[in-house]
């Protein structure tokens, strides 16, 4: 009896393998497409990291890791400060230190965070007006006060 | 050196050309700029935003392809969450 199951746990085992190993070398197979999904997704944030390191400064980059957000001075408003998340999210709007509103703009194809970032640095940068145009306005903690409650 | 970076779901896509080979006529290199020409006003077409980024220089939001710019950043277009 024990003999019995021992060879139908190794034949099932042998067919699990075979089966994993096609999927794998298919092109159109589900562990195929995995791997190259999972691969790219990879290549896309290494790509993005390196864009965000020439763009910024080395005292940028080091904000935007030591704190997970980068900050941009307003080009045409004083005392105004925008921190851009660095992983998603609205981005704060302080003056004079105060959190005065958050915004929420995004690309309308999805981009890797590293880009997601120097997107919104090189708009404020260069097109303020049409930034805060484009983007919706929250009054400060609103959004994360209702995602508490959910 | 000129360079074009399209931002897309797979990173930044680049296109470079050579301004000196291209005033020399060189085949590759007005292959490469007509390339990035072609592609920059592809994206413009939907709705994404250029930037020219040069190092110790202003950055500056474009509306045509500037053949002389050091690096020009596309941005695709952007909507209100």
């Amino acid at each position: 009896m024990l003999q019995t199951l021992s060879l139908f746990l190794g034949i099932w085992l042998l067919f699990l393998l075979l089966a994993i190993y096609y999927l794998s070398q298919a092109p159109d197979g589900r562990v195929g497409r995995f791997r190259e999904s999972v691969s790219e997704h990879l290549s896309a944030e290494s790509r993005a990291k390196a864009l965000l390191r020439e763009m910024l400064s080395e005292n940028q980059y080091q904000q935007l890791i030591k704190f997970g957000y980068l900050e941009v001075i307003s080009p045409s408003i004083d005392n105004r400060i925008y921190r851009i998340p660095g992983s998603g999210g609205l981005v704060k709007v302080y003056e004079r230190g105060c959190a005065v509103m958050e915004l929420c703009l995004q690309p309308a194809e999805p981009l890797p965070d590293g880009d997601v970032v120097v997107m919104h640095k090189l708009m404020i940068e260069a097109n303020e007006e049409e930034y805060l145009q484009k983007a919706n306005h929250f009054a400060p903690g609103i959004i994360s006060l209702r995602c508490q409650h959910l | 050196m000129g360079m074009l970076r399209i931002m897309s779901r797979r990173g930044d896509e680049r296109v470079v050309w050579d301004l000196e080979k291209v005033e020399t006529s060189d085949s590759e290199a007005v292959a490469a700029i007509r390339e990035a020409e072609r592609i920059f006003n592809e994206e413009r077409a939907r709705g994404a935003t250029a930037f020219r980024v040069e190092s110790g220089k202003t950055l500056e939001r474009i509306e045509k392809f500037d053949r002389t710019a050091e690096q020009i950043v596309m941005v695709p277009r952007v909507v209100g969450g």
